[in-house]
């Protein structure tokens, strides 16, 4: 009997956390749709500020900005975009998996670089480890950012490239492909090398106010942080993605563990029964 | 004349209007009338006036940018608040930004513990073992 009430609880148990898996892939899926809705709905504003961005570029042409130019690479800046909660399948493992494999096959010393992270996960795993981190507490990603959220982080980064500490910035994340597929991906942050200077039609007349070199230091880093807030929306939309999916296995697991071990608590259950008839059989021939 | 303010969030305001004026506590005050030249701008922290006849609205803007092209003006804005007053809005919007520094920085605390208390649980419980 003991056998069989152990089965029985194992059963209950699995069932019961099957309940939460399935309920969490379906909050999954509901904010999957939600942040997949607002990173598209940000696209065109990043397009738009790319293109002020150009335009300012277009219409000065020997303006040089110390964000835009290439330089030697000393010291380089990760920024690692995990998350906040785990349960995620392997979003998290994948990002910093690729974070130590580049740090071992780029740096041999922990002085040449430096990490900024965003998420709990990142940052607990980069303290663990002793790499050099510039935010010294944690940066949530919570499933409803905000510009404030991270803004702090973005800055010193930019304020140190400026300074000349950094000369180059990598920002690590997993891009959403589609809700099956999210792949690691690294991009360049700084210095900017994707602004095209279009020379031609599109240039216009532009005024600046109070001239391009001031827009243009107050333009970077707003384009900066706009291109690391679509970053960080991509990298959120892969996490719901991902745990949505690694809910599902679960849940399909634990409804494949409950069918095998309904299987054995009724076999076990037959052994019982059959047992006890053969007994009150050998009995019964014993008494006659 | 047309004024689109957009912040990540989404559209925040889009209307008809008179006259604008853009300030900003880098570079100062300047207006903005209709076939007013090309002109782009940033704002660090500042606020934009919206006149439209007798009606006055501030937006307080934290990081944008202004483009004025063929009477449109289009402002994007990582963060904005309408308001009746500029000092309202500014009020407001630091209400706001704060608030949430602020809660972030509990959050983490919260969370710290939380996982601290949970991996004790799990070690006591033996939990994972089955």
């Amino acid at each position: 009997m003991a056998a069989l009430r152990e089965i029985k609880n194992r059963i209950e148990a699995t069932r019961k956390t099957s309940q939460i898996t399935k309920a969490m892939n379906m909050v999954s899926a509901s904010k999957l749709r939600k942040t997949e809705r607002k990173y598209r709905s940000f696209q065109p504003i990043k397009q738009k500020v790319k293109s002020i961005l150009e335009d300012v570029l277009a219409s000065n042409l020997e303006l040089r900005h110390p964000l835009l130019a290439p330089r030697d690479i000393k010291k380089t800046g990760y920024i690692l975009v995990t998350s906040d909660r785990g349960l995620a399948g392997p979003y998290n493992n994948n990002i910093i998996k690729h974070f130590e494999q580049v740090v071992k096959e780029r740096h041999t010393s922990k002085t040449e670089y430096i990490v900024g992270t965003i998420g709990y996960k990142g940052f607990t795993h980069c303290r663990r480890k002793r790499h050099e981190l510039i935010n010294s507490e944690s940066i949530g990603s919570r499933d409803e950012f905000h510009f404030i959220d991270f803004q702090a982080m973005s800055r010193a980064f930019i304020d140190l490239y400026l300074q000349g500490g950094l000369d180059k910035i990598i920002i690590i994340y997993s891009h959403f492909v589609n809700t099956l597929i999210q792949e690691v991906r690294e991009e360049v942050f700084l210095p900017v090398t994707d602004l095209t200077r279009s020379t031609g039609e599109r240039c216009f007349e532009f005024l600046f106010e109070p001239d391009p070199e001031s827009v243009m230091d107050e333009l970077l880093p707003i384009y900066l942080e706009n291109t690391l807030y679509g970053i960080i929306l991509d990298a959120k939309t892969s996490e719901h993605a991902s745990r949505m999916t690694a809910m599902r296995n679960a849940t399909d697991n634990a409804s494949e563990v409950i069918r095998k071990q309904t299987l054995t608590f009724n076999r076990a259950r037959q052994a019982e029964i059959t047992k006890e008839l053969t007994d009150i059989i050998g009995g019964a021939n014993a008494v006659t | 004349m047309q004024i689109i303010i957009v912040t990540p969030d989404g559209e925040l305001y889009n209307e008809e209007v008179d006259q604008v004026v853009v300030s900003s506590k880098t570079n100062g005050d300047y207006g903005i009338l209709k076939d007013h030249m090309p002109i782009i701008s940033t704002i660090d922290t500042g606020y934009i006036k919206l006149e439209r006849a007798e009606l006055v609205y501030y937006v307080v803007i934290i990081n944008g940018v202004v483009q004025n092209h063929n009477n449109v003006i289009s402002v994007i804005a990582q963060d904005a608040f309408i308001g009746n007053t500029k000092e309202q809005a500014f009020a407001n919007l630091n209400e706001i930004r704060e608030a949430r520094v602020e809660e972030n920085k509990k959050r983490n605390l919260e969370l710290a513990k939380a996982e601290r208390e949970l991996k004790k649980q799990i070690k006591q419980t033996g939990a994972g073992n089955v």
